[in-house]
C-alpha cells in the first residue's frame, strides 16, 4: 500500500493507521517507532523495570493492530493510542499492586516532609506521586508530564471532564497533605466537583 | 466575612481552581485562560495554589526519564504477531518473513543513509529557503487557497464517525486514493486510481451519506473531452 503524503503528525498518524487497517506491517513499525519514546518515558515513571514498560507498549500496539479498522475519526489517533496505553497500563499496575501490596497515600497520614531545596522537592514529589491512587497519578502525569488538555485526558481515560477534574483535585489535595509547604491553600472543592 | 473569604467561597473560585492544572500546562482555551487570569488577580488562595502547581509541574518535567532503544522491543512485537498469525492458521506472507529476517540490518543502513541525505538536503535547502522567504510575505490571507497536492482531483470531507474500513471501501468503489489529509478541517485530498472519470468518481462519492462534502479540484474538461 502506498502511503499518502504526510503533511503533519496528525495526517501521518491517520495515514499510517489506514495502512495498518489494511494489514500493512511496515506502517505498524513506523507508528510504533514514532510513539515508543513518548510512551516509554511516560510509563517508566510508574515502573522501574523496562520489561514492564515494553510489555505495556507491545500490548498497546497489539490492540492497535487488531482494532485499527474500527478506529473512528471522531478522535485523534494520538489520543486513541494513548488511551489504549492508559487502560493497558492501569491493568498492569493493578496486577503489580496486588503482587507487591503497594500502598496509597492514605496509608501514610502522618508522613509529611518540609523540603527546602529543589532536590528535596524532587525527592518528595517522587515519593508523593508513588503513593497516589493510580487513576489520580495518571491524570496528574498526563497533564504535567505529557501536557494533555482537560478534554484530551477525558478522551484518553474515557471519563467525563468532571471526573478528570475530580481526580486532579484529589491528587492535588493529597500532595498538599503530604507536603503542606508546597501544596498551596487548602480548598473545599471536593464538595463541588467530587 | 472578609473580602478574601467571600472570593474563596464563590462558585467562580471553585471552577477556576479546578482549571489551574491546565492553566499551568498551557492547554486552556483562550476564554478559560482569561477567566483564570482575572480570578487569580483577586484571589490570594488561587495565587498560592497556582505557584504550587507550577512548582509541581516543573519538578515533574525536570525529573530524568530513561530513553530506551525501541528496535528490540519492536522485534518482539513482530514475533508476537507472527505467532498469532500462525496460531490462527494464516502465516505471514513470504515477503514479510524475508523482510523480518533481513529488515533490520537493511533498515538501519537505510536509516543512516537517509539521515545523511536529509541533513545534506536540509543544509542546502536552508539557505535557499532563507533567500526565498525574504521575498515572500510571512502571512497567508484567509482567501488565499492552499497549495494543491500533485495529482489531486477531488477534495472531500467525511463524517467524523466513519471507520477506516468504511472510508477505504468508499474510496475503492470510487477508485480514488488519499494523497494527503485529513487537514485540521478534516479535508482529504484524493487522486484518481484508475481511468474512471473524475465526474464518475465524484458521483460515486456523493451517493454515500458519510461523505459530507466532495468537489473536484482539477479543471473541468472541455465538452467532448474524455474525463
Amino acid at each position: 500500500m502506498i502511503l499518502p503524503v504526510k503533511n503533519s503528525p496528525k495526517e501521518r498518524d491517520s495515514a499510517l493507521l489506514l495502512a495498518i487497517s489494511a494489514g500493512d506491517r511496515r506502517a505498524l513499525e513506523e507508528l510504533y517507532l514514532s510513539y515508543h519514546r513518548r510512551l516509554a518515558r511516560f510509563l517508566s515513571r510508574f515502573t522501574p523495570r523496562y520489561e514492564n514498560v515494553e510489555e505495556i507498549i507491545n500490548d498497546t500496539f497489539m490492540v492497535v493492530w487488531q482494532s485499527a479498522k474500527d478506529f473512528r475519526n471522531a478522535s485523534q489517533v494520538s489520543t486513541w493510542i494513548i488511551g489504549i496505553a492508559y487502560r493497558t497500563a492501569l491493568k498492569s499496575f493493578r496486577r503489580q499492586k496486588n503482587h507487591t501490596g503497594a500502598r496509597s497515600l492514605e496509608d501514610y497520614p502522618e508522613q509529611t516532609v518540609d523540603p527546602t531545596f529543589d532536590e528535596e522537592v524532587s525527592d518528595w514529589l517522587k515519593h508523593g506521586l508513588s503513593r497516589l491512587p493510580m487513576e489520580q497519578r495518571l491524570t496528574l502525569e498526563l497533564a504535567y508530564q505529557m501536557g494533555h488538555s482537560l478534554e484530551e485526558i477525558a478522551a484518553i481515560t474515557d471519563c467525563p471532564v468532571g471526573t478528570v477534574k475530580a481526580r486532579m483535585f484529589h491528587a492535588r489535595e493529597k500532595l498538599r497533605q503530604y507536603l503542606p509547604t508546597l501544596g498551596g491553600a487548602p480548598s473545599d472543592l471536593s464538595a463541588r466537583i467530587g | 466575612m472578609t473580602h478574601n473569604s467571600r472570593i474563596e467561597n464563590s462558585a467562580e473560585h471553585h471552577e477556576v481552581s479546578a482549571l489551574l492544572p491546565w492553566y499551568v500546562n498551557e492547554t486552556l482555551q483562550e476564554r478559560d485562560r482569561q477567566r483564570v487570569d482575572a480570578h487569580v488577580g483577586v484571589c490570594a488562595g488561587c495565587r498560592a495554589d497556582l505557584a504550587a502547581q507550577l512548582r509541581i509541574c516543573e519538578a515533574i518535567a525536570a525529573q530524568p526519564a530513561i530513553d530506551y532503544m525501541p528496535v528490540a522491543s519492536l522485534k518482539r512485537l513482530m514475533a508476537r504477531l507472527d505467532a498469532q498469525a500462525e496460531s490462527a492458521g494464516t502465516p505471514p506472507p513470504p515477503q514479510e518473513q524475508a523482510t523480518n529476517r533481513l529488515a533490520w540490518r537493511g533498515w538501519m543502513a537505510a536509516s543512516i543513509a537517509a539521515v545523511a541525505v536529509a541533513v545534506a538536503l536540509l543544509v542546502g535547502n536552508h539557505w535557499a529557503q532563507l533567500d526565498a522567504r525574504q521575498n515572500q510575505p510571512n502571512y497567508r490571507t484567509v482567501t488565499s487557497s492552499a497549495p494543491r497536492p500533485q495529482g489531486e482531483v477531488i477534495r472531500a470531507v467525511f463524517s467524523p464517525s466513519i471507520t477506516l474500513v468504511e472510508l477505504q471501501t468508499i474510496l475503492d468503489e470510487a477508485q480514488l486514493r488519499i494523497i494527503s489529509g485529513p487537514t485540521e478541517a478534516g479535508v482529504y485530498s484524493l487522486a484518481s486510481n484508475s481511468t474512471l472519470t473524475v465526474r464518475a468518481s465524484l458521483a460515486l462519492l456523493r451517493q454515500h451519506s458519510t461523505v459530507r462534502f466532495a468537489e473536484r479540484t482539477s479543471p473541468e474538461p472541455e465538452a467532448g473531452a474524455s474525463p
